[in-house]
């Protein structure tokens, strides 16, 4: 891992602990009268980490705009994506840097509560998030309260309108949200939610600001991102500028083998071929390849690997992880799902090639959130990367590694029922 | 004075008997409804318009049923034991059970009239409670029954328990094919050539 | 200035459950995925058009869990 490529920003200075404040304090320095304007925030263009890569500053002012007031900013620590590891290794490392975000942006909107989510299922990140929160609290400062919520940690549980929900009601259920903007509410208070991420580079905005924020990273996507790269048989988590070319990211988490192809962005994400690898990683540079950023999670894929069978895992996952309120995706990802199971066998696989290109088609933005939209992305490039070898397995020649080692992590599932008929 | 007459009473017992024959079919037709049947020879809208409509044809009789019986002074009942029960004089607890049986009746319909104002899932909710009110129309047919009990009566009753029954255990355990997604005018079903 | 008013029916996905009423009231606005979930006409239709007005109207209120919604959109039009 050389320096030139890694720009340490929201990782500064890994100890082998969480930073505790006055370490903290020591390393970025001081967090009282720490504060961020509108206008910083817009001209930094910081977009968000969490996998929509939306404009924070926009947000935030759609917010300004309303009569109703902003009373809780959501930090989103759930990382319910299983190859991303970035926000649990941030709070492991910097905390405080997240604490920090948070703290301004709420005092920007005036609003009195942070609340931290972290997926039940992470006792560690829990235990950290919460020293530090003891640790501001000693020091009684102004601003706002902070405490740590914990959802249990479900795929969509991280989707924003889903945790808003569970926040409101312990259901973590994607909400119908037919107008956008629009604003989320716990209670009667108004909600901003952003990533962890997003938040731990707002504190370091608040401080160095707009154009030290801009100083790397490309002119739409400014700044570093902190990707979780896995391929190897570990999870390695790299912060990097924007842009930075994806050979340079697999060499610096020591992936040095020629991968097959990559999955970029997450399960609900998009595949890229293995040749393109000088190709920046930021969204304006993969969009000509029908690939994004997503979260941050690169997967490479070894050459002796099966690029069928691995989206059968990932997609057979995706559909018991669907909280089974729409129709199209509690019945088409588990249809899909069947489909790759056979491609992958070669065995009864005759027609599931042109279905599950016509169940994409059908499937696609009938949902209420767009969990089934990125499983139908993944297929979608799946099928384009791995053109050939869909073309021989559902001609009932898989290929020898369609049974072999796995290298997509596919959680355990627990109370996946059968779908109840009512 | 009284108003009484043979014929109120006679009404008073026949709406009674057409009531509930008319909310056996309603919850059946209920029970079609969320079963998803149909959409080939029958519309499913048919069926959830027959079912509106017959729910409103069981609501008139039973007012019938519950006017007759009041008015009748023959038979010591009050207006207000018409809807809270445990308060009539004349047979306390058979009177009451229909008492039951007509608020909760009310409450389904009612709030089915107003089902776009309220909250879909309370609606959901409240309108099960119709099969509680079948079982207490059911007791109270039998109960109030016993003075003049007679066979017909009996197999009327009989056959609109046997046929809720039937529908309801149908309901629970499911049609062969899990019947949400399952419908008779989607592709899959028009290719199995069914 | 003209204003140009079109309507398009519109699904609640999570309140759908797939009972395909509109499907039926509404054939030329609504057909049934392989589940019987709705596949709604996304294309606007003009209010000049009573008889597909009408069936929109049918397939809203028919609606056992009352999933659709019919959305005015006005667009102007110089």
């Amino acid at each position: 891992m050389t320096v030139e490529l890694t720009t340490r920003r929201v990782l500064a200075n890994h100890l082998d602990h969480p930073k505790n404040l006055s370490e903290h304090e020591a390393d970025f320095g001081p967090i009282n009268r720490l504060s961020i304007t509108i206008d910083v925030l817009r001209d930094s263009g910081i977009t968000g980490r969490g996998g929509a890569a939306f404009p924070t500053a926009k947000k935030v002012e759609f917010l300004l705009q309303q009569r109703r007031v902003t009373r809780y900013v959501v930090v989103n620590a759930m990382e319910g994506e299983p190859a991303a590891h970035k926000d649990r290794m941030l709070l492991a490392t910097n905390p405080h840097l997240v604490l920090d975000g948070a703290m301004v942006l709420a005092n920007l909107l005036n609003a009195d509560s942070v609340i931290i989510c972290v997926a039940r299922e992470h006792l560690k990140t829990i235990t950290q998030v919460k020293a530090a929160i003891a640790q501001r609290g000693a020091k009684r400062l102004q601003g706002p309260s902070f405490e740590v919520q914990s959802p249990p940690g479900r795929y969509v549980a991280g989707e924003e309108s889903a945790l808003v929900h569970w926040l409101n009601s312990n259901e973590t259920l994607p909400q119908y949200r037919p107008t956008r903007p629009s604003i989320q509410q716990i209670g009667r208070g108004g909600v901003l939610l952003d990533n962890a991420e997003t938040h731990a580079n707002i504190g370091l905005i608040a401080r160095h600001g707009a154009e030290w924020f801009r100083s790397v990273g490309t002119a739409t996507r400014p700044g570093t991102t902190v990707t979780s790269v896995t391929g190897n048989g570990k999870a390695v988590v790299l912060e990097v500028p924007y842009g930075t070319a994806i050979r340079s990211i697999l060499s610096g988490a020591g992936i040095h083998y020629e991968p097959r192809a990559l999955l970029l962005g997450g399960y609900g994400g998009t595949w890229l071929d293995g040749k393109h690898l000088d190709v920046g990683f930021d969204d304006d540079s993969l969009r000509p390849f029908g690939a994004g950023t997503g979260a941050g999670v690169i997967m490479a894929l070894p050459p002796e690997s099966c690029g069928v069978a691995e989206c059968a895992r990932i997609v057979d996952y995706m559909a018991k992880e669907s909280a089974r309120q729409c129709g199209p995706c509690a019945f088409g990802l588990p249809a899909m799902a069947e489909d790759l199971k056979a491609l992958t066998s070669g065995r009864n696989a005759s027609h599931s090639l042109s279905r599950l290109t016509s169940r994409s088609n059908v499937i696609e933005g009938r949902g209420a959130c767009r969990h089934p939209d990125g499983v139908i992305r993944l297929v979608r490039t799946a099928l384009n990367v791995f053109a050939e070898d869909f073309s021989h397995h559902a001609a009932g020649q898989p290929c020898q590694f369609a049974h072999s080692a796995r290298v997509s992590y596919i959680p355990h599932q627990s109370d996946v029922k059968d779908l109840e008929w009512e | 004075m009284g108003l009484t007459s043979p014929y109120l009473w006679y009404t008073s017992r026949i709406s009674g008997v057409i009531s509930l024959v008319m909310l056996t079919l309603v919850i059946v037709l209920g029970i079609l409804i969320s079963t998803r049947v149909g959409g080939r020879r029958v519309g499913r809208f048919e069926i959830t318009e027959m079912h509106r409509s017959i729910s409103l044809i069981a609501m008139i009789f039973v007012a019938i049923h519950v006017v007759t019986t009041v008015i009748d002074t023959y038979v010591n009942i009050h207006w207000i034991s018409a809807v809270v029960p445990m308060t009539s004089s004349y047979r306390r607890l058979p009177v009451a059970i229909g008492t039951v049986a007509l608020d909760l009746m009310l409450a389904v319909w009612l709030s089915s009239q107003l089902k776009e104002r309220i909250d879909p899932r309370a609606w959901r909710a409240l309108h099960f409670s119709s099969y509680a009110s079948f079982v207490a129309a059911a007791i109270h047919s039998y109960l109030v029954g016993t003075d003049e009990r007679s066979l017909w009566g009996l197999i009327v009753l009989g056959s609109c328990v046997a046929v809720v029954l039937l529908a309801t255990v149908w309901r629970v355990v499911g049609r062969p094919e899990r019947a949400v997604g399952r419908t008779a005018l989607s592709p899959l079903e028009q290719s199995k050539g069914r | 200035m003209r204003r140009n008013v079109t309507f398009r029916i519109v699904v609640d996905p999570i309140r759908c459950d797939g009972f395909g009423h509109c499907a039926e009231l509404a054939p030329e606005l609504v057909t049934l995925d392989e589940w019987g979930y709705p596949i709604l006409q996304a294309e606007a239709f003009p209010q000049s058009d009573r008889e597909i007005r009408r069936s929109a109207q049918l397939a809203v209120r028919g609606c056992p869990r009352q999933a659709l919604t019919v959305q005015k959109i006005i667009a102007a039009q110089s």
